[in-house]
């Protein structure tokens, strides 16, 4: 079988093009040839991905379309006679972006507009949670199936043995966007400093979304917390890793998430993990977080100084966060990816 | 020991008891609102202004990429300034056009409504 993926976008820390990069190496595993393509493709992938404009299938290849944004020429793919399986990422909603960054507002406005058509140009439409599936299922999808992301948890290193040492630390890793919250982050953080540890430091890991939103963070960080804050990225894996392993608690106060990664990384690097319950963050972390919706960041707060404090508490979390890991193990992907090829080319 | 079940509860009781105590009564700065786009949005985002930031290389060592980018833009001034110029034109007039629409739908619906309440 020859099977090609199509990513709108592809950078080196960008999760949909890490899993790509992870699918082809399993088709190549199974002995399935293809290339993968992408409409924008950002220095540092080493040729790994290609540019859209070259991309010339053969008629009986089957085509992996990864949609998370917008992308152009779609109406071109899906007239193509190739079979599809469409691999829906979720697509923020755009009111998030615009006023700190009309483009990506752009792009998501489109990759709604496009997801209808999307649903009925393939034969079989998947999606990384149940969240993002139903989805699909609401715009009229007859076949559905659910393939969470394939990640490697192993690239970030072995977990800490113990508790890490020094001030309490609170981590969070993804983009820093207005949807994932990092302002509240940063507000409920300064609850806990102020009321709870004096010493205690907040790292926030993850791209700015904009020079501007990078700057209106930062200055919320310096009113709030300063000297306390530190915001990075760009960061490798294993300088990720030692983020995780030196965090007591990973906090997730997003508004929006149609998987969440870092949360599994969470799990796999032992850090006990205080999330929103918005989108499929309960779907992803099953009873392994501790799930928290009250407005009021004192309660966040004090939930800090519980995870940080209670030995216990952590443990268990940490028992419960390796079970639910299991469901999300490469293999067990792996199968869900392969059934869902075989369904498309059937 | 708490178990993950009761934390929230348990977290929710003592931000009852340290609040009783005087803690978390600072407010901190507000958090942007969400999701509206208004008429004075849209007015302060017709005025296109490219945040320059945002021209630069996302290489490990672009440095150098970053000026020559810088340098493009310096050099294309006169035909940026131009089509930035078009294009806000476009913009204010547009939504002044929208802003007079808003208006008068306004005046019409108090005009309709206060007939009805005449009629009734």
């Amino acid at each position: 079988m020859r099977i090609h993926q199509l990513l709108s976008g592809a950078g080196p820390h960008d999760a949909i093009t890490s899993e790509a990069v992870s699918f082809r190496s399993r088709f190549t595993q199974w002995g399935w040839d293809g290339k993968d393509y992408a409409v924008h493709v950002a220095p540092g992938l080493n040729g790994h991905i290609r540019m859209l404009k070259r991309f010339k299938p053969k008629p009986e290849d089957l085509l992996l379309l990864h949609h998370s944004a917008g992308a152009p020429r779609l109406r071109e793919l899906l007239a193509l006679p190739n079979r599809k399986l469409l691999l829906y990422h979720n697509v923020t909603p755009a009111w998030w972006f615009w006023e700190h960054a009309p483009n990506v507002a752009v792009q998501c406005a489109v990759g709604r507009e496009q997801l209808p058509a999307l649903v009925r140009g393939v034969q079989v439409a998947a999606a990384d949670s149940a969240f993002n599936a139903a989805e699909l299922e609401a715009l009229g999808a007859p076949r559905t199936a659910v393939i969470p992301l394939l990640v490697d948890y192993g690239r970030l290193g072995a977990p800490a043995p113990t508790s890490p040492p020094g001030p309490p630390t609170i981590l969070f890793v993804g983009r820093l966007s207005p949807h994932k919250h990092q302002d509240d982050i940063i507000r409920a953080f300064s609850h806990y400093r102020r009321h709870r540890a004096a010493d205690a430091r907040l790292i926030l890991v993850g791209d700015p979304i904009s020079s501007r939103y990078l700057e209106a963070l930062r200055n919320l960080a310096e009113t709030l917390a300063p000297g306390a804050v530190s915001i990075e990225s760009g960061l490798s894996n294993a300088e990720l890793g030692a983020r995780y392993r030196a965090a007591h608690v990973f906090l997730c106060l997003s508004a929006h998430e149609g998987f969440c990664i870092p949360v599994l990384e969470a799990f796999s690097q032992g850090v006990p993990v205080i999330a929103r319950p918005a989108g499929a963050i309960p779907e992803t972390t099953g009873d392994a977080a501790i799930l928290v919706d009250d407005p009021d960041l004192a309660v966040v707060s004090e939930l800090i100084h519980l995870a940080v404090t209670d030995t216990d508490l952590r443990a268990e979390l940490q028992r419960r966060s390796q079970a639910r890991l299991a469901l999300y193990s490469p293999d067990r992907v792996a199968d869900r990816l392969r059934d869902a090829v075989e369904a498309t080319a059937s | 020991m708490t178990d993950p079940e009761h934390a929230v509860e348990q977290a929710r009781a003592a931000a009852v008891t340290m609040r009783a105590q005087g803690a978390y009564a600072e407010e901190g700065p507000a958090a942007a609102g969400e999701g509206s786009t208004t008429l004075e949005n849209l007015f302060e985002w017709a005025m296109i202004d490219p945040d320059l930031r945002e021209v630069r290389s996302t290489r490990k060592l672009g440095a150098p990429v970053t000026l020559l980018k810088l340098g493009l833009v310096r050099l294309l001034n006169q035909y940026h300034a131009e089509l930035i110029s078009q294009q806000t034109r476009f913009n204010v007039h547009v939504l002044g056009h929208v802003r007079r629409l808003e208006t008068r739908i306004d005046e019409l619906e108090r005009i309709v409504g206060s007939r009805k309440h005449d009629g009734e």
